[in-house]
């Protein structure tokens, strides 16, 4: 009884809750991606606390930069903010927002809504540029830590023995631990830098932007939620199997590892407009990369220098799971190939495609480099005194893939750029931009 | 969404728990209250889940970034007290060193609260009370201090476990915008209840 009462209470403590802010937008109207039959003839926001309304407090821009609205007041109530609009036709808004809060601080915010057509999504409101170099580099890095901790949990489960020596044990759970709480993180930071381009705002006023239309609102947002609480259980689970040094409690981690990853799948731009099967194949290229990967890593960082011992064991097992990985990652990596880049000639015309090329042309580097190890290192694993080298080039060059993986997961397929008509490519033809 | 102070009354709670917990193991000693051999992973797991409580409250409370990277502060130095406090007792770890964790658990959390906070001390209440809980933990901070240098003191181990008690019952006096020692910033907003 006295361990329930205390169970109940631990579990109670762990209940997700949620918080409000000091100072926030309670209300707007129009209503965040909102879309009207008719045009509305204001923008109102409401705070939770009274706010000063600067000359640029609400402005509205249609999807090629034009200025739709009129300078914004303060409304009756010293919490309301509210600008008049133009009589404004059918498109896609972007409201951006700044209100000096009483404490001097700027708080800011972007939201779109839509007349006669559904609005985008914050991320690609009028001014949002996409994701930049330093985005593909912070997925990278994500892709890096999810191969650390799935491509690691998949490796003691489906290639190490029951029983390690606890040199490896240790080493296996720093480089997973590693992994975990570096998808926390970088997860993090994705979602700040994403957001950053959406508000377009400097770090130092970006610290009082308002994120939750993004957040909430788009894929990605609602992807980071999932993937972040999922995550940190993940990273509980690991932390609870080394504790107990219960091998078992790593099967629901790797499971719930692999779940929350279709997160990604779910979330990047391959995810819009196309079917259940698409993101599934999405999900399984990934996830058998990471696998791959992550193995290699361990073998290279884990079993060569904690436990000689098990080289030879270790060497053979993933050798026999490693072509099941590389078939999953083919097969899929060449049905999406398919659907995104119909024509061949789009593989060295568009810049997806030249990407891909590359991606390609390191997949064959990697291959061939495996099949040397299955060919040349295997017979002769006792005597190579080179192996643990080799396998480090051969995880560098799997490394290197994942970087390319991270461009083509932020850039879009040319079949779609020329499908939709964003609000993003207006912008660059556009001369002018927001303050 | 609830009201903040629900959320605090909530981790309050655990506070309350953990400053108990370690209140009686001051006051029976280390030796008794760990006859039972749970009672050692007591509060240690309770600041652990504490942390993973704290992670849904960064990821929904997005309305500014100041906030969310705040409670993803809090989030990550609970856990890894916690962690590490379980660690130790189980003897996994074994290193004294890792009793550093919750002195940097307390260092973050003061400096987090007080940075998150954009208004005076007598703005409002919960203003008022995020630099006293701010302050409360950076001072309090020589307690684990101390408490890891010296684990037998009975000094260390009470201050460390009141402080804990204390950090509740400023939780559970958080409301939104009641006023503070009668005055109210009319810029805070009506008080509401």
């Amino acid at each position: 009884m006295r361990r329930a009462l205390l169970l109940g209470l631990l579990v109670a403590l762990a209940w997700p809750a949620g918080a409000l802010a000091h100072a926030r937008l309670k209300a707007e109207h129009p209503q965040f991606r909102e879309r009207f039959e008719a045009a509305p003839a204001r923008v109102v926001l409401r705070f939770d606390q009274a706010v000063d309304a600067l000359a640029n407090s609400i402005v509205v821009y249609d999807t090629r930069g034009k200025i739709v609205s009129r300078p914004a007041r303060n409304g009756a109530d010293p919490r309301t903010v509210l600008a008049p609009l133009q009589r404004v036709p059918r498109g896609a808004y972007t409201v951006r927002w700044h209100a000096l809060s009483s404490d001097s601080h700027v708080v800011s915010g972007v939201y779109t809504f839509g007349v006669r057509m559904n609005a985008p999504p914050p991320t690609e409101a009028y001014g949002a540029s996409g994701p930049t170099r330093s985005e593909d580099v912070v997925r990278w890095l994500y892709f890096a830590a999810l191969a650390l901790l799935v491509g690691g949990l998949g490796f003691r489960l489906l290639v190490l023995p029951r029983s390690i020596p606890e040199a490896l044990e240790r080493r296996f759970y720093i480089v997973t631990g590693i992994g975990a709480v570096g998808i926390i993180h970088v997860g993090i930071a994705a979602f700040i830098m994403r957001s950053e381009d959406a508000l377009q705002l400097p770090f130092g006023r970006l610290l009082y932007g308002d994120l939750s239309p993004v957040a909430t609102g788009t894929r990605f947002g609602q992807a980071f939620i999932a993937m972040t609480l999922g995550f940190t259980w993940v990273l509980a689970l690991l932390f609870l199997a080394w504790l107990t040094g219960r091998r078992a409690l790593l099967w629901p981690t790797l499971l719930l590892a692999l779940v929350f990853a279709s997160g990604l799948s779910l979330s990047g731009h391959s995810a819009v407009d196309s079917s259940w099967f698409t993101q599934l194949a999405d999900w399984a290229h990934l996830s058998a990369a990471v696998l791959w990967v992550g193995g290699l890593v361990q073998l290279a960082v884990c079993v060569w220098p904690a436990a000689p011992g098990l080289r030879r064991e270790a060497f053979l097992r993933f050798a026999r799971l490693a072509p099941v990985l590389i078939a999953v990652l083919v097969a899929a990596g060449v049905y999406l190939s398919i659907l995104r880049l119909p024509r061949l000639s789009d593989l060295w015309t568009a810049g997806y495609g030249q990407v891909l090329l590359v991606k390609l042309g390191l997949v064959s580097a990697a291959l061939a480099w495996g099949a040397f190890h299955h060919l040349f290192v295997r017979p002769r694993l006792e005597r190579t005194g080179w192996a643990r080298r080799s396998l480090v080039g051969e995880g560098a060059v799997a490394m290197t893939i994942l970087l390319l993986a991270a461009i083509l997961v932020n850039a879009k397929p040319p079949d779609q750029a020329a499908r939709r008509t964003s609000l993003v490519s207006n912008v660059s033809s556009s001369p002018s931009n927001p303050p | 969404m609830p009201p903040p102070e629900h959320v605090h009354w909530l981790f309050a709670s655990g506070f309350l728990a953990l400053g108990l917990f370690l209140l009686a193991e001051a006051v029976v000693g280390r030796e008794v209250w760990r006859k039972r051999r749970w009672r050692a992973y007591l509060w240690p797991s309770t600041m652990f889940l504490m942390g993973l409580g704290m992670w849904p409250v960064m990821a929904f409370f997005t309305s500014s970034t100041l906030h969310m990277l705040a409670h993803g502060a809090w989030a990550e130095v609970m856990m890894l007290a916690g962690a590490a406090e379980l660690g130790l007792a189980s003897g996994k770890l074994r290193s004294p060193l890792w009793r550093l964790a919750i002195v940097l658990a307390f260092v973050v959390t003061g400096a987090a609260l007080l940075v998150h906070e954009q208004n005076d001390w007598f703005f409002q209440r919960s203003a008022f009370l995020h630099h006293l809980l701010g302050w409360t933990f950076l001072v309090a901070a020589v307690f684990p201090l101390g408490r890891a240098l010296r684990p037998r003191s009975a000094v260390f181990a009470s201050g460390f476990a009141l402080a804990f008690v204390a950090v509740a019952v400023m939780l559970y006096s958080d409301r939104d915008v009641a006023p503070v020692f009668g005055h109210l910033s009319p810029m805070a907003g009506e008080p509401h209840r």
